[in-house]
């Protein structure tokens, strides 16, 4: 009666080994979303895969888990690969995952950002290894298909903006396998060509299709590269290695095209620019120039060289006004000056004082002489006097009677013999 | 190594041109020296037009196996 009856341990073993036998369920390939991750000490990884209606259990061994190229945590939406089977204490069945990816970003995005931080903590993409691409060059190397819509962008845009550069093509694969050792070995051959620039890329495509330009490879030989390079890989929005390693990255190819060559029709209308401001700058110089001569010409002093002669003989005169009138005012201060200088002589000299008051006194005495009467009498005038009076007339002399002459140096008595009138 | 020299120059050509219009547009040069400027100046301007005017467009070449250029037409 009891031998219908299975131990829990045998119905768990008989349904793992369906499990376990079951191809489908040996290899799974499942997306979900993490949910209830536990990292445990040992290194394992226990966690849920869940997406809107289901939920299965799922562990990863650390030795799958070492492997793993990001942080799964909690919401993570991931694509695992593993076996599906029973762990017997629990009877529970659960996925035994081998590896595990972010969902939608992928593997290949891992991998792109693991080597962009490699090389990035190398110094590939420094500023300071990044060359200047020349402004005008004569010839531009080209690393791309010699098909497809890369190429023709590239030289329809180099055409129409620069006619006179040449291109060199190094065609090269740029998809799929061997692609990345022909764009290094192209990158390395277009050294020899005496190129100016040169441009590395292709078209859009898928991120597979553009993986040859995230190969380390390709990215050292950009690296390598002597002559400046311009990354062009797909689209605006695609970034490759390529693109941080390149000297300047172009968002297309045809954005390569026109960093690679300058706008003829700029240079021209540069250079036309130029000689006219050349043009008004020289003319505007030789005005000024005429002009200035022209101030010199039409000044007054040259138009009236006698004005000026005049001017200078006014000023001239004044001049000599002013000498003159300076010379009187010297000598009328010289002049005062003697005076003092004499006064104070005099004062000092009293001889000098009394030998001038003497002459003064004899002139006086001089003077006094010639009017004196006495004087007069000297020359050989005579008075006459009567009765102690002095008679100058005739009148009242009586005949006979007696007169007193006086002369010089005495006198006479006589009679009045006659009168005459 | 010819060829880039020439390419260099070419440049050259255009920063000196500009220095000299400056020079010139700024007025502080005597007028000697400003004609001897100018003259400069217009040649440097009628080699640089006949470089950009009268170069006949290149043809565009594809590197071989072996290493040769040969004419190359994008189809």
């Amino acid at each position: 009666m009891n031998d219908k009856y299975l131990s829990v341990t045998a119905i768990t073993r008989y349904l793992k080994a369906k499990f376990e036998t079951d191809a489908n369920l040996r290899l799974v390939f499942l997306k979900g979303e993490i949910s209830n991750i536990k990292y445990h000490t040992t290194g394992h990884i226990y966690f849920s895969i869940k997406d809107e209606n289901s939920k299965i259990n799922a562990i990863m061994f650390s030795s799958s888990a070492k492997k793993l190229l990001f942080k799964p945590i909690d919401g993570s939406k991931v694509l695992v690969t593993g076996r599906i089977s029973i762990y017997e204490a629990t009877g529970g069945y659960q996925i035994y995952v081998d590896e595990m990816i972010e969902d939608g970003i992928g593997n290949l995005y891992i991998a792109f950002e693991k080597l962009k931080q490699d090389l990035s903590k190398e110094g590939l993409f420094d500023q300071k290894y990044k060359k200047q691409i020349p402004k005008i060059p004569n010839r531009i190397g080209v690393v791309t298909a010699p098909t497809g819509a890369a190429i023709k962008d590239i030289l329809s845009t180099i055409k129409r903006r620069y006619p006179i550069c040449e291109v060199i093509l190094f065609p090269s694969l740029v998809q799929g396998d061997g692609a990345k050792d022909d764009i290094v070995r192209n990158i390395k051959k277009a050294e020899e060509y005496n190129l100016d620039t040169l441009i590395v890329g292709r078209g859009g495509g898928s991120i597979e299709d553009l993986w040859p330009f995230n190969e380390e490879c390709v990215a050292r030989a950009i690296f390598d590269c002597k002559v400046p390079v311009i990354s062009a890989v797909g689209h605006e929005i695609d970034f490759t290695i390529a693109d941080y390693v390149a000297d300047m990255r172009a968002p297309t190819p045809t954005g390569a095209a026109e960093m690679a060559v300058p706008n003829i029709t700029d240079l021209i209308n540069n250079i036309n620019n130029l000689k006219i401001r050349l043009n008004e700058a020289i003319n505007s110089r030789i005005n000024y120039q005429k002009l200035y001569l022209d101030g010199i010409k039409g000044s007054y002093a040259i138009k009236n060289p006698l004005i000026m002669f005049e001017n200078k003989k006014q000023k001239l005169d004044i001049l000599l006004d002013n000498l003159n009138k300076l010379l009187i005012k010297k000598y009328e201060n010289s002049k005062q000056k003697l005076e003092l200088l004499k006064k104070d002589y005099i004062l000092n000299n009293p001889k000098i004082l009394y030998k001038e008051k003497a002459n003064k006194l004899s002139n006086l005495i001089e003077k006094l002489e010639l009017i004196n009467p006495l004087g007069v009498l000297k020359r050989g005038y005579s008075l006459t006097y009567q009765d102690n009076k002095v008679i100058s007339s005739v009148k009242n002399i009586k005949k006979d009677s007696n007169i007193l002459i006086k002369l010089y140096d005495g006198s006479i008595e006589t009679k009045v013999i006659d009168i005459k009138k | 190594m010819e060829k880039k020299e020439k390419e260099v120059k070419f440049e050259d050509k255009i920063k000196e041109l500009e220095t000299i219009v400056s020079e010139l547009e700024s007025g502080d040069i005597d007028l000697d020296s400003s004609i001897e400027k100018y003259t400069k100046a217009m040649n440097l301007v009628k080699e640089c037009d006949e470089k950009l005017k009268n170069v006949e467009e290149k043809v565009n070449k594809i590197v071989t196996e072996n290493g040769s250029l040969e004419n190359f037409e994008v189809e």
